[in-house]
């Protein structure tokens, strides 16, 4: 049996006293991953320990079966887009892919830098100097760059940064397409819907930890599914709270600065009866908003979770 | 991956001449190349002194100890510094080439544009200054004590810039105050000096006015270990560190 393109083993990383990445372990095969976490969760210390940018503290990273470090060949089936806004601007986006793919070892560079610059879209201003490039642009020369030598491993960081809804639209059907093809892509993004457009598969990272991995859907559903609080402010506050006790739709109700947060189980069905129960019991709805919507919370939810399951 | 015979990739090296030959450093840099040379001129002028003299103590005193040693260091930091801060680094780190061949052929472009900066105005400075009394040995020597200094110091510039931030900054304070300063006073400094290693094989050709003792044989075993070393060096700490 083959390897599976990307081993992390016990992969750990620390800068000083910071810890980048904590006993990291997964195994990826052919099709897109998506790496989710905030900014600053390890996503980039992951994709530059999986493209050999710098070494695990402890723990071991094999790519396509082998140590980069001691066998650099294997970049001829690598291809990256790193995040650093790095392009040499003194050359045209056809000339730095081109170069870009000689390197790796292709046969007929310059045939291979148009195709990979068609796939990105940027054909018409190929021989344009890159110092001019707008920033989207410059993302889709970093993928074409990596595209060009027709890679199995392809790691993208943050592909989306920078493009407009159609050149979203256009790069996210591009990844798809190149998962479909059997390469093993990994994608990373603080985006879970983004991600979830072009990855079944997602990895997600918190403070360096790895919280969760699995069919993007069934993460999808843990987030939609954890306990939610909500603030209401009402005009008779202690009574409404009474009322939604009694119902079971929260559990547990607190009041602050004069408004009430309840904390629900199920926040669709608390969304459904809420203005009926309100009615019923006389009080007037002032304001309902969710207080741990934002991405940070999802992912403490996340970090709690995997605590508390013994990872 | 250090292991490996190095080897000078053709791409990179055409890259890194065509990168640093781009923007304004490369015109500051020539307009310094021209201070001898202007010298010369004065020189020429005046001609108060015995035209020999003069020229040893122009590449003794000024071309090689400063004007070699500046743009030998800013083109060598720049070849690597650059392509650190930008970022580029990374596009040469995710090929097959080995650590030791990037850094090399980024060493062997830095020292082209060195040479291309330094040979016309040396040559120059020499037809102004000795006119046309020059032998062969009064030319050859001084460039090759130039070019091999040259050389070394490119390589040295290059290990800095894989291990501080301001590789530039650090080498021209080295510059002013070890090789400009202490190494030109202290008799024993000197052997730490490599301006003074491309001295001794210049004085195979002038007069010798500021040069150490050793032999022109040895200087230059010792600029090539010197050169092989920091190579080695900067390739083993690109292995090692963090890129970009």
């Amino acid at each position: 049996m083959t390897e599976p393109a990307l081993v992390f083993d016990g992969v750990s990383r620390w800068y000083g006293d910071t810890v980048a990445l904590a006993d990291v372990s997964f195994s990826l095969g052919p099709g897109v991953t998506g790496l989710l976490g905030h900014n600053g969760a390890g996503k980039s210390t992951a994709l530059k320990l999986c493209a050999g940018f710098t070494t695990p503290s402890t723990g071991t990273v094999r790519v396509l079966g082998t140590d980069l470090a001691r066998d650099p060949d294997a970049y001829q089936h690598i291809g990256i887009a790193h995040d650093r806004d790095a392009l040499w601007q003194f050359l045209t986006a056809r000339a730095m892919v081109a170069l870009c793919a000689r390197l790796r070892g292709v046969a007929d560079p310059d045939a291979a830098a148009g195709r990979a610059l068609d796939q990105v879209g940027l054909a018409d201003v190929a021989d344009r100097r890159l110092r001019g490039f707008s920033h989207g642009m410059r993302q889709r020369v970093k993928l074409a760059q990596a595209l060009a030598h027709d890679p199995e491993l392809l790691l993208l960081d943050e592909p989306l940064n920078g493009l407009d809804p159609a050149q979203r639209r256009h790069i996210v059907e591009l990844i798809v397409r190149l998962g479909d093809e059997g390469r093993t892509v990994v994608v990373s993004s603080h985006v879970l819907h983004e991600v979830e457009r072009m990855a079944p598969r997602v990895l997600v990272l918190v403070n360096g930890h790895l919280v969760a991995s699995g069919a993007t859907q069934a993460i999808r559903d843990l987030i939609a599914d954890r306990p939610r609080s909500i603030r209401l402010r009402t005009d008779d506050g202690r009574g409404l709270g009474r009322e939604l006790v009694g119902a079971g739709l929260v559990e547990s109700v607190r009041f602050e600065d004069g408004a009430m947060l309840v904390e629900a189980g199920d926040v669709e069905r608390l969304g459904r009866e809420l203005p009926r129960l309100a009615r019923d019991a006389g009080v007037r709805l002032r304001r309902v908003e969710p207080v741990d919507d934002d991405l940070e919370s999802v992912y403490a939810y996340l970090h709690e979770r995997a605590r508390g399951v013994g990872r | 991956m250090i292991a490996g015979a190095p080897r000078i990739s053709a791409p990179v090296y055409q890259l890194t001449l065509r990168s640093l030959f781009t923007g304004k450093r490369i015109l500051a840099l020539a307009a310094l190349a021209l201070v001898p040379v202007i010298a010369s001129t004065v020189f020429a002028s005046a001609g108060e002194i015995e035209p020999e003299l003069f020229w040893a103590r122009l590449l003794q005193r000024l071309v090689i100890p400063t004007i070699t040693a500046f743009i030998a260091i800013v083109i060598g930091a720049s070849a690597i510094a650059d392509e650190r801060e930008d970022g580029t680094i990374l596009y040469l780190a995710s090929t097959p080439l080995s650590r030791l061949t990037i850094i090399v052929t980024k060493i062997a472009a830095a020292w082209t544009a060195t040479l291309a900066l330094l040979v016309p105005a040396v040559l120059a400075s020499a037809a102004i200054a000795l006119g046309g009394e020059a032998d062969t040995a009064q030319i050859a020597w001084p460039l090759a004590g130039i070019a091999l200094a040259a050389l070394c110091y490119c390589a040295v510039a290059a290990w800095l810039a894989m291990v501080v931030r301001r590789p530039v900054v650090i080498g021209v304070l080295y510059i002013l105050l070890w090789e400009g300063s202490i190494a030109t006073f202290a008799a024993s400094a000197d052997r730490f000096s490599i301006a003074a290693y491309g001295r001794a094989i210049a004085v195979e050709g002038v007069i010798d006015v500021n040069a150490p003792d050793a032999s022109a044989p040895a200087a230059f075993v010792i600029l090539a270990a010197v050169t092989a070393l920091a190579a080695w060096a900067a390739a083993r700490r690109m292995t090692r560190t963090e890129l970009p």
